[in-house]
């Protein structure tokens, strides 16, 4: 049977790979705590126009959207996976992925696992500062299962954007990523309750792992009531991440066999 | 870890490919075959577009052929990726492949991670590739600091990190002074006496640092003996 740990371990090296170039931008990590700070802020005073209990029983709207933004970033750098592997192609490093024993499926859930463990690391520190600075009560309690949900959240969404590398590798296009991330924010409530669509729409929030994501995590970290029982929540969370997982690694592998036969592989 | 094979260490058997789409399709490999005995260096030249690169990218299993088999050790490039490509080695044409705001060390280090080189073995290997092509001083310099042939230096390091029993070149002269000539001379001596095997590709009327044992040129897609 082959081990699994030279391929985490090669997933992990690519990770600090990629936190030590991330890091050698200094200002990046400083603009981006600065653009958190005003969107905070814009938010916190768009809050203030929304009566308390508009969007649940105990909470103010801006924990609520709080929640629905860090959310949005960690499916953001989860489906914006196509866009990494595209620069690895253009700077023609993803050659050397290709041939090495890590192989193309590998390779690609390595490139995107900085992207995606950073983005979940800032939504907490994002977090952190709309409770500190903003005033957002953090039920402390919840921070520990909240994490377990952030984690299984954003594992199905990365599932989400293998299709997406996928379609890149086989189609050389991954155009669509963006309207996907603005649609299912939309439709999966990031910034207001699902309660306010239209009935007929509503069934498009129960077939996609945002939903239950973000609706836990507000439910653990500020205490909103879930749309639904938490163990159903959990286990179509549980049931996206299983289906998704393996669907999303055969699409990948056969568009990697595809662009092999075109000669395509390398094409960006 | 498969047992060795007794054949040759690399056989191409009648590989065809061809580019383009329909009525532009056009074949730019037909019914190539080649074995490449453990021991020896293989030198296969041809004019730009003949089908060079196309035949390392076929051996590196990034690209398939329309028809044909490569073995590797006796392992078909369609078996195990991992097996398949511990053995290969390959240096991709021109100067990419190489992270600018990383370090040489850091690149081999990647690399040999990559290419599932055992903890225990890694520095070594890392520091065995920085000593081969003179890269220790440099070692934690970025690359997009290092010169063109230190660049190349550098990517010649990363295709021997993990220490492969097949070396695939692509126009491997590239930037390198004679001093880096030497080195790379020294990396495919390493390599031969590891009972491996080099492939060479390079454009037709290149002047050729190394002794091949085996001479090819591609023209009109078939391999003929020359170069």
């Amino acid at each position: 049977m082959v081990s699994v740990l030279p391929y985490l371990s090669a997933v992990w090296a690519t990770m600090k790979r990629d936190a030590l170039i991330f890091v050698s931008y200094r200002m990046r990590v400083l603009s981006q705590i600065v653009a958190m700070l005003f969107s905070l802020t814009i938010f916190y005073y768009v809050g203030k126009l929304v009566p308390r209990g508009t969007v649940g029983p105990h909470d103010e709207y801006f924990a609520f959207a709080v929640v629905g933004i860090v959310t949005t970033a960690v499916l953001t750098s989860a489906l914006g996976s196509a866009q990494i592997v595209r620069m690895e192609l253009m700077q023609g490093n993803f050659e050397r992925i290709l041939i090495s024993p890590l192989g193309p499926v590998w390779g690609v859930i390595a490139v995107a696992a900085f992207p995606i463990a950073y983005s979940t690391v800032f939504a907490g520190a994002m977090l952190a500062l709309a409770s500190l600075a903003f005033g957002v009560p953090l039920h402390v309690g919840g921070i520990a299962p909240a994490l377990g949900v952030g984690v299984l959240g954003a594992l199905s969404l990365a599932c989400l954007g293998l299709f997406f590398v996928a379609a890149l590798i086989a189609f050389k296009s991954a155009l669509g990523a963006a309207w996907v991330i603005a649609a299912l924010s939309l439709l999966g409530g990031a910034y207001f309750p699902l309660r306010l669509f239209p009935g007929w729409i509503r069934w498009t929030s129960d077939v996609q792992p945002y939903t239950p994501t973000v609706d836990l995590l507000r439910h653990l970290l500020i205490g909103t009531r879930p749309a639904e029982a938490i163990w159903l929540e959990l286990l179509k969370l549980v049931g996206f991440t299983a289906v998704l997982m393996p669907l999303s690694v055969g699409v990948l592998w056969s568009a990697v066999r595809v662009s092999r036969r075109r000669g395509t592989i390398m094409e960006f | 870890m498969a047992a060795p094979s007794a054949g040759p260490l690399v056989r191409f058997e009648g590989i065809w490919r061809h580019w383009g789409r329909g009525k532009g399709r056009w074949p730019v490999l037909r019914g190539v075959d080649l074995d490449v005995p453990a021991g020896t260096v293989t030198g296969i030249g041809g004019r730009n577009g003949a089908g060079k690169t196309t035949l390392l990218r076929i051996a590196t299993a990034i690209l398939s052929p329309d028809a044909g088999t490569v073995t590797v050790d006796g392992i078909p490039s369609t078996a195990s990726w991992r097996e398949y490509h511990r053995r290969i080695g390959f240096l991709s044409a021109g100067d990419r492949g190489l992270y600018a705001r990383f370090s040489v060390a850091g690149h081999l280090d990647y690399c040999a991670r990559i290419a599932f080189v055992p903890r225990s073995e890694r520095p070594r290997a890392v520091e065995e590739a920085m000593r081969h092509f003179d890269l220790t001083a440099l070692a934690k310099r970025r690359a997009d600091r290092l010169s063109q042939g230190q660049r190349q230096r550098l990517r010649l390091a990363l295709t021997v990190v993990h220490r492969p029993r097949v070396l695939l070149l692509d126009e491997p002269r590239n930037s390198l002074d004679d001093e880096g000539l030497a080195m790379l001379s020294a990396a495919i001596d390493d390599v031969l006496a590891r009972q491996g095997a080099v492939i060479w590709c390079s454009p037709a009327g290149e002047a050729q640092p190394v002794d091949f044992d085996q001479r090819f040129v591609i023209e009109d897609g078939v391999l003929r003996p020359g170069l």
